[in-house]
């Protein structure tokens, strides 16, 4: 589903390039799960926009369910993305003009997927029924990230790339969350790539990675023994 | 208080574009403000100089045969007791090719209380009055006029410039009090400057120091002489009128700015108030920021009014001096009030934008203060005010509708200005409640196209932002539509009206003393089918008889002579006659008088009406049997056929039209006439020639009209480009997850492009009918009362597909700056933007 191939990728800073990612190999099977983690600034965003086809790198090759993001022109990493992919980002980053419904359909009614029925038990699983006239804004921040999870669900993608998820709820709303993104993923057979920063997040996904100067490695004993 | 105060004004560094959105708002709004002020201010300086002359506000004397006055005539006057003075005018060139006007007096018997004696500083000492008098005597002269004689302010007490011929003119003396252009020196000192030997221009006389005109001579009141200030009141009032609507329109930017600058500050307001700030001190020191901002802007928009008027006042010099006759000066003049004036006017205005805002942050809870909900909440509710707001406006045009209803045609100039300013304010209130509306409408259309939803439902949000930038496109476009659409149809009307009134190929003004002689040797020619003599005379309109009624008026009134013949009667065009059009004219011929449209309207005559004029041997008396337009006049007019204003008025031979027979040599007729009888060139003027002037008046006299109608468009396009530009950033930002779910940045820049562009549309079509009124009120009320005649409405519809496109360029410029900032903007930069929020 998701294959990095020594990808490598670095920023200009003043003080001059910042290598992000260097040599990246990374391979995510359909219907998989993988924790990213790794400390603030090691570069999980940056990998996670790689394979989003947000940003290219600069060496090696992202492919994205079989096709090279490096050999797609910007429409078409749009369309893989609308088909193919769904963001989840810790700011939740939903559309201000439109309610509850219309935002939780949005992407699937882009990629002319909308299932009406799927997205009905999203809204009840998600605990939004009654909310569907509200407007982002009229909603806390547990419901809001709920609605981006719903959103990102909802064209039922083949890859859902999660960016600390819980990363802006407290410990409350970050289980609750974090337990129905995961029961969600499964229901809907979505391949899962989650960044975050906390290991009990990562706890319960099939694998977890901890990238570290730029590298991919194995978490360590301590990390491994949440799991 | 400081730190507040720079905590608050911290938010500019973040948000440099809503900081110069402000300062442009303010500087464009002040800026034509303040020029068309300075030009109103220069030319009303040049007004008061003028009629503090005396060649107004004195009665004057002119031989009634037309032929030039001498010094006998003077003389003989003045021995029999008569109180007149002589007067000589004429004109001189300097050597940069402007005309001077060079008026020569003899202070002796000059009426005592006119300005020269004061302004002119004679008085002032002793011995002043001998050296003005006597040899080399004197050149009174204001500072305005120095460049055209090339002198420096230094150098002109005592200078002596020379003309374009090379002679000097008699030592400079500064006068700041004489009208631009004007030399006033001796009369003998004029004479031998003008070669005028002992011929005089004319006699003046204390007004009304007599009863009647000696023997001989036409007595015409200073009553008669309108003042340049009373004629041109209503082309200021013009130039006012469009200067507020610019000043409104750059206000809406300021407004919007404002509106933006605050809700983007809402969070930190809700900081300063938990940090105990008191809500009013917040004000009081929001407000202090508005001072602040508007004193730069006020100052900026001045010192480019000034620039702009030194741009423009050539040639509304020019035109004032064509139209009116009025002397303008083409430098500015201005007095220190009009500085205080306009830091005023922009404070003032800026503190009537800011005051809703100021009013609406002063009402928002602590607790609600960072929501943008309760921010768009009050917009919900600014869109119900404005809707009853805009019809309480609505309700005041209609009454004052009603009343210039029933008023006297080309009464209420002021009330129809305002009416006019409440058709544009409640429209432009009306228009944000109709825009969401319409969006409302279409987004249940599109709920089955998710782009289209969204775009529409982003759109709605936008809306509180681009509203006020949507009034003033609004606005400024049915303005555009109005002015050019009047404009454009006096242009049409004027042109018909130039070529029915000018049937003659040639147009010959003899001297006076000539005129019988070159009449008579006109009419044995055989290139010349027909001649049209004028003449022209003042009078007296004692009173009007209607029925039974009777009214006095005792109303200066010229009278003016036409020769009605195969080639006039077919085209000069009437708009009402008693009994059709060939009896008119028969009844014409016969001795009754037509009225032009303007006589017609400000005294309110109709044909039918008998009119009772002062005349040589008594009174006079006609009938009006038709009214006629008068597009080349200010004042109105009795028209009489040329033998009658001759035989009954005593009227001055005046100029003769000639139209040539088929095939007939025009040069040849003209080489003929001036060898015969010695004419200068310029005493033949054809058709063209005069056609071709008349229409260059025309088109000058709307430069300016034009020029301000056109800014105040451009002010509007900066308006909506200034919105979008101060909230750019947000916008990239609001667009960044719709491009990581999958919409190409193309696409999001068609979006952005068709919901401007749609938006404008929509106001676009709007301001079509909006500008059609406005044009009907323009040629129904506003000329009616400005310049005495009414104008058909023509309705281009070039003008009206351009205003169209003008709202949809003005649009799709404003939204290309912003685009093409997303287009070019790298994908990883718009995230970047999207994460830091």
């Amino acid at each position: 589903m998701l294959e990095f191939r020594q990808v490598h990728k670095s920023y200009a800073t003043p003080q001059g390039p910042l290598q992000v990612l260097d040599g990246i190999d990374l391979r995510l099977a359909a219907g998989e799960s993988l924790a990213l983690m790794g400390e603030s600034g090691s570069g999980k965003s940056t990998l996670l926009h790689l394979a989003a086809g947000l940003d290219l790198p600069e060496a090696g090759e992202v492919s994205v369910a079989g096709q090279a993001i490096s050999s797609l022109d910007e429409p078409a990493r749009a369309r893989l993305r609308r088909d193919t992919l769904g963001l989840v980002f810790q700011q939740f980053h939903l559309v201000p003009s439109l309610n509850v419904g219309d935002n939780l359909r949005l992407q699937a009614r882009l990629a002319r997927r909308c299932d009406p029925e799927w997205a009905a038990h999203l809204i009840e699983r998600l605990g939004l029924s009654g909310m569907e006239k509200r407007y982002p804004e009229q909603l806390s921040g547990g419901q809001q990230q709920r609605l981006a999870i719903g959103r990102a669900l909802a064209p039922r993608p083949a890859l859902l790339l999660a960016d600390e998820p819980t990363g802006n709820l407290d410990e409350t709303s970050a289980d609750e969350v974090l337990g129905l993104l995961l029961s969600l993923v499964s229901e809907s057979g979505s391949a899962l790539l989650m960044v975050t920063h906390s290991s009990q997040v990562a706890a319960p996904l099939d694998r977890c990675l901890r990238l570290t100067h730029g590298r991919l490695g194995p978490v360590d004993e301590r990390e491994a023994s949440h799991r | 208080m400081f730190t507040t105060l720079a905590t608050l004004l911290s938010h500019y560094k973040r948000h440099p574009g809503q900081l110069a959105m402000l300062l442009l708002g303010l500087w464009v709004a002040s800026a034509l403000w303040s020029g068309v002020q300075a030009i109103n201010a220069s030319a009303r300086d040049s007004y008061a100089r003028a009629e503090a002359l005396f060649t107004t506000g004195l009665d004057r004397l002119e031989r009634r045969d037309g032929q030039p006055l001498t010094r006998d005539d003077y003389l003989r006057l003045r021995r029999a007791g008569l109180p007149i003075s002589p007067l000589l005018e004429g004109t001189l060139e300097a050597p940069d090719g402007t005309r001077l006007t060079v008026i020569g007096i003899e202070p002796f018997t000059l009426p005592g209380d006119n300005a020269f004696a004061t302004a002119g500083s004679l008085s002032s000492r002793p011995g002043d009055l001998t050296i003005f008098l006597t040899p080399p005597w004197q050149t009174r002269v204001a500072p305005d006029t120095l460049p055209a004689l090339g002198v420096a302010d230094r150098q002109a007490p005592g200078g002596e410039p020379r003309l374009v011929d090379g002679r000097p003119l008699p030592p400079l003396v500064l006068a700041p009090s004489l009208p631009p252009d004007t030399l006033v020196m001796d009369i003998a000192a004029a004479a031998m400057l003008l070669d005028s030997g002992e011929t005089l221009s004319r006699l003046v006389t204390a007004p009304h120091a007599l009863d009647e005109a000696p023997t001989g001579l036409v007595l015409s009141r200073a009553a008669t002489l309108a003042s340049p200030g009373q004629l041109t009141e209503s082309f200021h009032l013009n130039l006012t009128a469009m200067a507020l609507l610019a000043l409104v329109v750059g206000l809406f930017i300021v407004q919007a700015a404002l509106g933006l600058a605050l809700e983007q500050r809402l969070a930190m307001l809700r900081t300063l108030r938990a940090l105990g700030v008191s809500g009013r001190r917040l004000v009081g020191l929001l407000a202090l920021e508005l001072l602040l901002l508007g004193i730069i802007g006020a100052l900026a928009g001045i010192v480019s009014g000034v620039w702009l008027a030194r741009l423009l006042l050539p040639d509304v010099a020019a035109t004032l001096g064509s139209l009116y006759g009025a002397g303008v000066t083409a430098e500015l003049n201005l007095p220190w009030h009009y500085w205080v004036g306009g830091i005023a006017v922009t404070l003032g205005g800026l503190f009537l934008a800011g005051a809703g805002v100021l009013w609406r942050a002063a009402r928002l809870s602590v607790l609600g203060l960072g929501q943008a909900q309760a921010w768009r909440a009050g917009f919900r509710r600014q869109l119900t005010f404005m809707t009853l707001a805009g019809a309480l406006v609505a309700l005041t045009g209609l009454v004052l509708w009603a009343w210039l209803a029933g008023q006297p045609p080309g009464e209420g100039l002021l009330a129809g200005f305002g009416l006019m300013a409440a058709l544009l304010l409640a429209s432009a209130l009306w228009l944000p409640p109709l825009l969401a509306a319409f969006i409302a409408a279409l987004e249940r259309l599109a709920r089955r196209r998710p782009l289209a939803q969204w775009a529409l439902a982003d759109l709605q949000l936008q809306l509180p932002r681009l509203s006020l930038a949507m009034m003033a496109l609004l606005i400024a476009l049915s303005a555009n539509l109005g002015v050019s659409s009047m404009v454009g149809g006096f242009r049409l009307t004027f042109l018909d009206w130039l070529d029915q009134r000018l049937v003659a190929d040639l147009y010959l003004r003899p001297p006076a003393e000539q005129f019988e002689e070159i009449e008579t040797w006109l009419g044995e020619r055989r290139e010349v089918a027909e001649r049209l003599p004028t003449r022209r005379i003042e009078a007296t309109l004692y009173e009007v008889k209607r029925g039974g009624n009777t009214r006095d008026l005792a109303l200066p009134t010229h009278l003016y002579g036409i020769t009605p013949g195969d080639a006039l009667m077919p085209s000069w065009p009437l708009l009402d006659t008693l009994a059709g059009r060939d009896a008119a004219w028969q009844a014409f011929g016969g001795g009754e008088a037509f009225i032009n449209e303007q006589l017609a309207i400000s005294e309110g005559l109709t044909p039918g009406d008998r009119l009772t004029l002062s005349a040589p041997r008594g009174q006079e008396q006609a009938t009006v049997v038709a009214v006629y337009p008068d597009y080349g006049n200010t004042q109105g007019e009795v028209l009489f056929a040329t033998a009658q204003l001759a035989s009954r008025f005593g009227a001055p031979p005046g100029s003769i039209g000639i139209v040539l027979a088929a095939g007939a040599d025009e040069a040849a007729l003209g080489q003929a006439l001036s060898q015969h009888f010695g004419l200068g060139s310029d005493s033949l003027v054809d058709q063209r020639e005069v056609k071709r002037i008349a229409t260059g008046i025309f088109e000058r006299t709307f430069t300016i009209t034009r020029a301000l109608s056109a800014l105040t468009l451009g002010v509007a396009a900066l308006a909506l480009l200034a919105s979008l530009l101060a909230q750019a950033r947000e916008r990239r930002r609001q667009l960044a997850p719709l491009w990581a779910l999958g919409i190409p940045r193309a696409q999001l820049v068609q979006v952005q492009l068709g919901q401007l562009g749609g938006a404008a549309l929509v106001t676009g079509a709007l301001a079509i009918p909006l500008g059609i009124v406005l044009a009907l009120g323009l040629v129904a009320v506003i000329n009616v009362a400005a310049f005495g005649w009414r104008l058909p409405l023509f309705l281009f519809p070039m003008e009206i597909a351009l205003t169209l496109a003008t709202a949809v360029a003005v649009a799709l410029l404003a939204t290309a700056l912003p685009a093409i900032t997303l287009w070019r903007t790298p994908p990883r930069a718009l995230l970047a933007e999207e994460v830091n929020t």
